[in-house]
């Protein structure tokens, strides 16, 4: 009899045949690291609870990677009229852009850039045209010095299968005065989708980047799986903006790393407000000494959505900073898991590294759990980290509505100011109007 | 009196909603409009549970009488409603709501007492705030604070009269505006309520307090003591100079004053 061992994660739709298949017609390198990122997957169990980063989002409950088929890459024609409305909608709000990506599942139907940022050497294109017309930068950068598969069985699937993404250089000096907008639509229930960024800024250069992500609600599971590689250089300032508002039925999952390098500036603001499960995996390295990272997370969830937000400040250069402020509130039953860990590497003297989660319940069935951590291996340190969870309690609302709001503004006005402490820390243009306007509908619904 | 009260509550009865724990055990007390009363009465004796239950607290369940105001039956009312019918509550221990300023709070409460429809003009409320902090002695930095989010005790009390003198109620109930306060603070809010009062003097007041001290700014029209979920004695100012001299302790053992 033949041995069968049915390997964790190895499926009728994803398999080796699949990473095959869409290595076909791809540089060797890419086919071969591919091939290599299959080999680590199928190496890696599925993580469970027992291991301390995924204690509070138990995969084998929340997943079922059986009963996915891979998401069509076929792209539809550039028409916006076609494009649903509420994708149409949320594009209307991006007012001025560097530059524009559209997705709709796995296939880029747009792109636009600045004649004047192209001339500069700007590049912003589809990962997989840039690895045909830029392969001396893509396979330089891509899946090594930031999320190799390595890193987890996540980052080995996505590494393996990825459709398409973005892909964005921004050579030495050269500094965009509005963000580039990246937007994505998932439509097709059921699929699952894997898309990387690759973030590569020049000495002294400077971008924002904003990436969002939508859908309708889902009948079945769709898993929407990103990698995010940001590197920035010496000198170089980078801003990097991800709003999450996929449907219910959605399991949203990123993996992002930033390098940042001397002196550099390297921003980010995860926003939870969608998806069924949604986990971000956030790595910060703090690789160049004077390097700075404001780190910015909100989420508000509520029925039985589940967010998992995990990160980590990796501190490996003296005289760095990183500031790690996440915010949530919770409705329903949803729930919310913070886990943070600052490291002071070996050497990191003059660090400076700040990690705070609070999260406020707005019903008794609500929950959050947080778990802030420190390793510190220098003695001339700067470090604190904490973490609350509040209850809007009856006396709270009780003091709203007794100044004449109904129930519902009461609960919103709270909200939002208990919110917007993370949104006055990046002060980015549409971004913060676009988020209270995503919040207050989420509070109408 | 010929005219009916504006507030008349009637052998009121609450206990505690989650507790089979009485407080108010039969409370009468009428206010016509324009009048100050003050109830008085010892810790425990139900005198904030009546401010309390009158603006809707939701930890308390009325088992028993009613309260109207302007005629109608007020207690089947959610607060909101009883707020936008004129009914103000300043707190005892006003809630911290951060991120969130006065001014933007003044306006959601402003325009929460508009008409379905209606939209609060933001030059009028910026005028109309300006005019209450200028009527207060406050300065206008005050309204872009957060709302109670580490004041002292005396700007969260002066936070709910401002409060109240921008949403200008019918009914002021004031429960133990003067508690923590020290003598000077106690002053401006006491100014502050009687300027209120001589620009509406239709303001109707009741006053919750466990000393005789805020009754020396704030003259009360009526007194009554409270004891045990009931009032015991009702009267004029003396009444409050009265326990003053001799305490609570004669009042706790007295039968129910058939007024």
């Amino acid at each position: 009899m033949a041995e069968t061992t049915t390997i964790e994660g190895v499926t009728e739709a994803i398999n080796r045949a699949a990473v095959e298949a869409r290595s076909h017609g791809e540089p060797a390198w890419l086919a071969q690291r591919r091939a290599h990122a299959w080999s680590v997957y199928e190496s890696l169990p599925l993580p469970t609870t027992r291991r301390e980063e995924w204690r509070y989002t138990d995969l084998r409950r929340v997943l079922d990677l059986d009963a996915l088929h891979l998401g069509s890459t076929e792209a539809g024609p550039d028409d916006p009229s076609s494009y649903p409305e509420r994708l149409r909608a949320t594009m209307n709000e991006d007012h001025e852009a560097a530059g524009h990506l559209v997705f709709i599942d796995g296939a880029v139907v747009h792109t636009d850039i600045r004649d004047d940022l192209a001339s500069l050497g700007v590049i912003l294109m589809p990962l997989r045209q840039a690895v045909r017309e830029h392969p001396e930068l893509v396979e330089s950068h891509l899946a090594t010095e930031a999320v190799p598969p390595e890193e987890g069985k996540f980052a080995a699937l996505n590494a393996a299968l990825w459709s398409d993404g973005v892909f964005l250089y921004v050579p030495r000096g050269v500094r965009l005065d509005n963000p580039v907008r990246v937007t994505r639509w998932i439509s097709e229930a059921g699929a699952a989708f894997f898309s990387r960024t690759l973030i590569v800024a020049e000495s002294t250069s400077q971008v924002s980047y904003v990436d969002e992500i939508l859908s309708d609600d889902f009948d079945t599971q769709t898993l929407a799986s990103a990698a995010v590689e940001v590197i920035t250089r010496d000198g170089a300032q980078v801003q990097y903006v991800s709003l999450q508002r996929m449907g219910r039925g959605a399991f949203y999952q990123s993996k992002q790393r930033t390098l940042a390098g001397r002196d550099s500036t390297l921003d980010t603001l995860n926003v939870t407000l969608g998806a069924s499960v949604s986990r971000v995996d956030l790595n910060a390295r703090l690789m160049g000494p004077g390097a700075n990272s404001d780190m910015l997370g909100l989420y508000f969830g509520d029925d039985d959505q589940h967010f998992d937000h995990n990160t980590s400040q990796d501190h490996e250069a003296p005289s760095a900073r990183s500031d790690l402020l996440y915010k949530g509130a919770l409705d329903g039953h949803a729930r919310a898991a913070f886990r943070g860990i600052i490291r002071v590497h070996e050497g990191a003297q003059q660090t400076d590294a700040y990690q705070t989660n609070r999260n406020l319940l707005l019903s008794e069935h609500a929950r959050a759990d947080s778990l802030p951590n420190l390793e510190i291996e220098a003695d001339d340190v700067k470090c604190s980290h904490g973490s609350t969870v509040g209850q809007l309690d009856d006396d709270h609302l009780f003091y709203l509505m007794s100044r004449g709001l109904s129930r519902e503004k009461a609960e919103r006005l709270v909200v939002v100011g208990f919110l917007g402490e993370v949104m006055s820390r990046l002060p980015l243009g549409g971004v913060v109007e676009k988020v209270t306007r995503a919040i207050a509908e989420k509070l109408r619904a | 009196m010929s005219t009916s009260p504006i507030l008349k509550i009637e052998n009121l009865h609450a206990k505690v909603a989650d507790e089979d724990l009485e407080i108010l055990k039969g409370v009468d007390l009428s206010l016509h409009e324009g009048e100050i009363h003050a109830i008085m009465g010892p810790n425990g004796s139900g005198k904030s549970t009546l401010a309390k239950v009158l603006a809707g607290h939701p930890g308390y369940e009325v088992t028993g009488g009613t309260a109207t105001f302007k005629g109608e039956e007020i207690l089947e009312l959610e607060p909101d409603e009883r707020s936008q019918a004129g009914i103000f509550l300043a707190f005892q221990y006003p809630v911290e709501i951060p991120g969130v300023s006065i001014a933007n709070f003044l306006r959601t409460a402003l325009q929460a007492h508009l008409e379905e429809g209606e939209e609060l003009d933001l030059f009028d409320f910026q005028d109309l705030l300006l005019d209450r902090m200028k009527l207060l002695d406050m300065d206008p930095v005050f309204a872009e604070r957060p709302v109670n989010d580490g004041f002292s005790g005396g700007e969260k009390k002066r936070n709910e009269i401002l409060q109240m003198a921008c949403l200008k109620p019918a009914l002021a109930l004031m429960d133990e505006t003067d508690s923590g306060l020290d003598i000077d603070a106690l002053k401006i809010v006491a100014n502050g309520v009687n300027k209120l009062r001589e620009e509406n003097p239709e303001m109707t007041v009741l006053l919750i307090t466990h000393y005789q001290r805020l009754l020396n700014y704030i003259k009360p029209d009526h007194v009554h003591v409270m004891v045990d979920g009931r009032i015991v004695r009702s009267g004029g100012p003396e009444v409050a100079l009265q326990l003053e001299e001799e305490g609570y302790k004669d009042w706790t053992e007295t039968e129910p004053a058939g007024a």
